[in-house]
């Protein structure tokens, strides 16, 4: 095949149009097409501008062809369309075609599409203003890049604000600025670049200089940059002022260990923490002095060791981490066990203590000794319990004793009274009758003899009397069990005789069976009852009911009569000892028979009253209870 | 002298013989009524006798209304009469407690009641404190 420049032209790898000198198109190839999208045919003899940018700017081409023109060579990058209206970034390179004449004839164009290259330097520049936006808006941390001799290439706000210079003072200047006079030395920042470059980076905490001259505890990384042929281009540098955390961890710092020395110096409680399985963790002094064992004794081991053995069979100390667990706390009172085995008395709270994302950490632990106040308070409690018995004793004494005092003072007055008053009589009767022998007036001797006489009877009656009443306080009192019917019945059988010569009729009722007293007293109780119901009559043949029952848990007793009655100022006076409301004449007695009644009924922590109507009979009312203590 | 118009209770027969004899032998007293008990005295009272007496010589111990139910009871009804307590009680305790019930003074009974010439000069000294005698 023969090469003819045809051929060469249509075969060439680049699009090339051939102007005329005055731009109009002769020819393009097979390459030309393929970027334009039209034909040979289609462009030949039509203006340059045919395959520009669509815009039909003559100006522009023709502007365009003189500078290739005075420069010999134009390169110009620039929007075209193709055929089908698609735009494509050319580069088109022209130059003029001068003839073997030196004559200019027209002009070669070569026509490239160069969009995707185009693209990704668009797509490079683009990702760069980014990251040189993002790192220059970054006010966190400084972050420049020094040259490989340590010089400041680049600045950020977070530069500006940490270090206090402004982009113009630092730029050029060297890194060393940034540290404390003491480092300043070429060596230090000298090998601080060595190493980065040695390992890729260099990472250090230390102080460093803001403009002005603070300082501040700054974090730094220095990462050595390479380009890809490996050569080393540079250093970034990140600095962090760690100043506020540093302050906050040393304030943390020093508060822990304030309370550390707290805690651990605290002698009157154990204070100690347990792990979340309830392993003691920390120890304190009084820990230590509560329950005997010292840090090395118990650090590590399950806080169960301090439970009594039966406290530790029930699972108690895992029940109890198990409450603080679930509600927070746990807080009780119970024996725990000192290192020697001995006992203690203990307030114990348990804690669970949370982290600052609320998951459980352990327990705080806070005991107390209470051993002594609570023996202190049990002593109290005894001894008031104590003083409280003997109060309680020196009052029943007390009120013995007054009751004595009363019996006492009453016994005087019988003694003065009721006991003088015969025995004067017959002192005085005894006077009459020496008066009348030594007037020789023998008939007179007889009445008053019979009246000494009477007068010493009723003296030796009243002190029977007497003596049975005091009786009835002395001796001990019986608890027996004893019928209703045999205690009336022995009673009637005392006063058989006065019975058949009042002709009294007597009926007995009673719906309980048996009731527990003193028999001896309590017959003389219805003895005294029925004689005086038998005496006190106006002539008629008495008539005595007695009734009984059980009423609200007592025994319920009435003796009822047809007698003369008892006028109602007198109702409470008859039960006064020597009391009495009628002459001896009339109807003889002593007034004790009553106030045995009445004293017989104390004594079984009963009551009595009498009722009546005037002239309509007496009543006396009994209430005993039907067990006596 | 001023003759005192007097009441005696006194429920014991013989000594109130003796004391009455007494007391007419002085002629110091005017005995205007004896009684054996409060009750006696009471009925006496309320059936608006034609002399009234200027004081009262009880007895304190008595069956029925006694020497104390006497000084109460008369305080209202009768307060124009005084009221002399006497007893065989030679204890202190006992005049105490009839002045405190309201009696004008209490006088110790003489050892015999054949020996009450004393006791009614006695009886006579005090009452004229009240009397003017």
């Amino acid at each position: 095949m023969h090469l003819t420049n045809d051929l060469i032209f249509q075969n060439l790898s680049e699009g090339i149009f051939v102007l005329d000198e005055a731009g109009t198109i002769q020819k393009c190839n097979a390459i030309a097409t393929a970027i334009t999208g039209y034909q040979n045919s289609e462009v030949e003899n039509k203006p340059f501008e045919t395959v520009g940018d669509g815009q039909d700017d003559p100006i522009k081409y023709r502007y365009e062809l003189d500078q290739a023109l005075q420069k010999k060579r134009l390169v110009v990058e620039g929007w075209k369309r193709r055929k089908d209206g698609t735009r494509y970034w050319a580069e088109t390179c022209y130059s003029p075609i001068y003839d073997d004449d030196q004559k200019h004839s027209g002009y070669c164009v070569l026509l490239r599409d160069i969009s995707e290259r185009k693209q990704q330097q668009v797509d490079i520049r683009e990702s760069e203003e980014h990251y040189r936006l993002m790192v220059e808006a970054i006010r966190d941390y400084s972050i420049f890049m020094l040259n490989p001799e340590g010089i400041v290439v680049t600045w950020n706000d977070g530069g500006a604000l940490i270090h206090g210079y402004v982009e113009s003072e630092i730029i050029g200047k060297h890194f060393s600025v940034f540290y404390p006079p003491s480092e300043q030395v070429a060596e230090k920042t000298e090998r601080e670049l060595r190493i980065a470059q040695e390992n890729g980076s260099y990472r250090e905490e230390g102080w460093r200089v803001k403009k002005g001259g603070s300082l501040f505890w700054a974090n730094v990384v220095l990462t050595a940059l390479f380009n890809n042929q490996n050569k080393l281009i540079g250093y970034s540098k990140v600095t962090r002022d760690l100043t506020d955390r540093l302050k906050s961890e040393e304030a943390l710092r020093q508060s822990e260990a304030r309370y550390r020395s707290l805690v651990e110096q605290v002698a009157d409680y154990g204070i100690f923490m347990l792990d979340t399985k309830g392993r003691i963790v920390s120890w304190n002094e009084g820990a230590k002095r509560i329950k005997g064992y010292t840090a090395e004794d118990v650090i590590g081991k399950y806080f169960s060791i301090f439970y009594p053995e039966e406290d530790i069979v029930n699972g108690k100390p895992a029940w109890e981490l198990k409450v603080a667990r679930s509600s927070g706390k746990y807080e009780e009172e119970g024996w725990r066990l000192r290192k020697d085995g001995t006992r203690f008395w203990a307030n114990v709270v348990i804690t669970a203590v949370s982290d600052s994302e609320g998951r459980l950490a352990g327990f705080s632990k806070v005991t107390r000794d209470l051993t002594e106040r609570k023996m202190n308070e049990q002593a109290l409690q005894e001894s008031s319990i104590l003083y409280k018995r003997l109060a309680d004793e020196l009052s029943i004494t007390n009120s013995e004793l007054s009751e004595v005092n009363r019996e006492l003072e009453q016994f005087t007055a019988i003694v003065s009274h009721d006991l003088k008053e015969p025995v004067r009589t017959v002192r005085s009767f005894l006077h009459l009758m020496d008066m009348h022998v030594n007037q020789q007036k023998y008939e007179l001797l007889k009445p008053n003899i019979g009246k000494s006489i009477q007068a010493a009877q009723r003296m030796q009656e009243l002190i029977d009397n007497l003596l049975d009443y005091s009786q009835i306080s002395k001796v001990g009192l019986q608890q027996q069990e004893l019928t209703v019917d045999d205690l009336i019945g022995e009673a009637m059988q005392n006063l058989t005789d006065a019975i058949a010569h009042s002709g009294a009729q007597i009926s007995v009722a009673s719906s309980v069976k048996s009731l527990y007293g003193d028999r001896l007293q309590l017959v003389q109780l219805f003895q005294n009852l029925l004689a005086n119901a038998i005496k006190f009559t106006n002539g008629s043949a008495p008539r005595v009911d007695v009734r009984c029952w059980a009423e609200n848990g007592h025994v319920r007793f009435v003796v009822e009569d047809n007698g003369i009655g008892i006028s109602s100022q007198n109702l409470e006076k008859i039960f006064e000892i020597f009391r009495r409301l009628h002459f001896t004449s009339q109807y003889p007695g002593t007034g004790v028979g009553l106030a045995v009644c009445k004293k017989v009924v104390e004594r079984h922590r009963g009551k009595i009253w009498a009722e009546s109507e005037q002239g309509g009979g007496a009543s006396f009312h009994i209430k005993l209870p039907s067990l006596i203590n | 002298m001023r003759t005192l118009k007097l009441a005696i209770v006194e429920n014991d027969e013989d000594e109130r013989f003796f004391m009455s004899e007494a007391f007419r032998a002085s002629h110091e007293f005017e005995i205007i009524g004896e009684f054996g008990n409060g009750d006696q005295l009471t009925e006496w009272l309320q059936a608006a006798p034609k002399q009234l007496p200027e004081l009262i010589l009880s007895d304190l111990n008595m069956p029925g209304k006694n020497g104390y139910d006497i000084i109460d009871e008369l305080k209202t009804t009768n307060p124009d009469i005084l009221v002399f307590a006497t007893s065989t009680s030679s204890v202190a305790s006992t005049r105490e407690k009839c002045i405190r019930a309201g009696a004008r003074d209490f006088i110790a009974k003489p050892d015999i009641f054949v020996a009450y010439d004393s006791f009614v000069s006695e009886f006579y000294r005090l009452a004229c404190r009240y009397f003017g005698c």
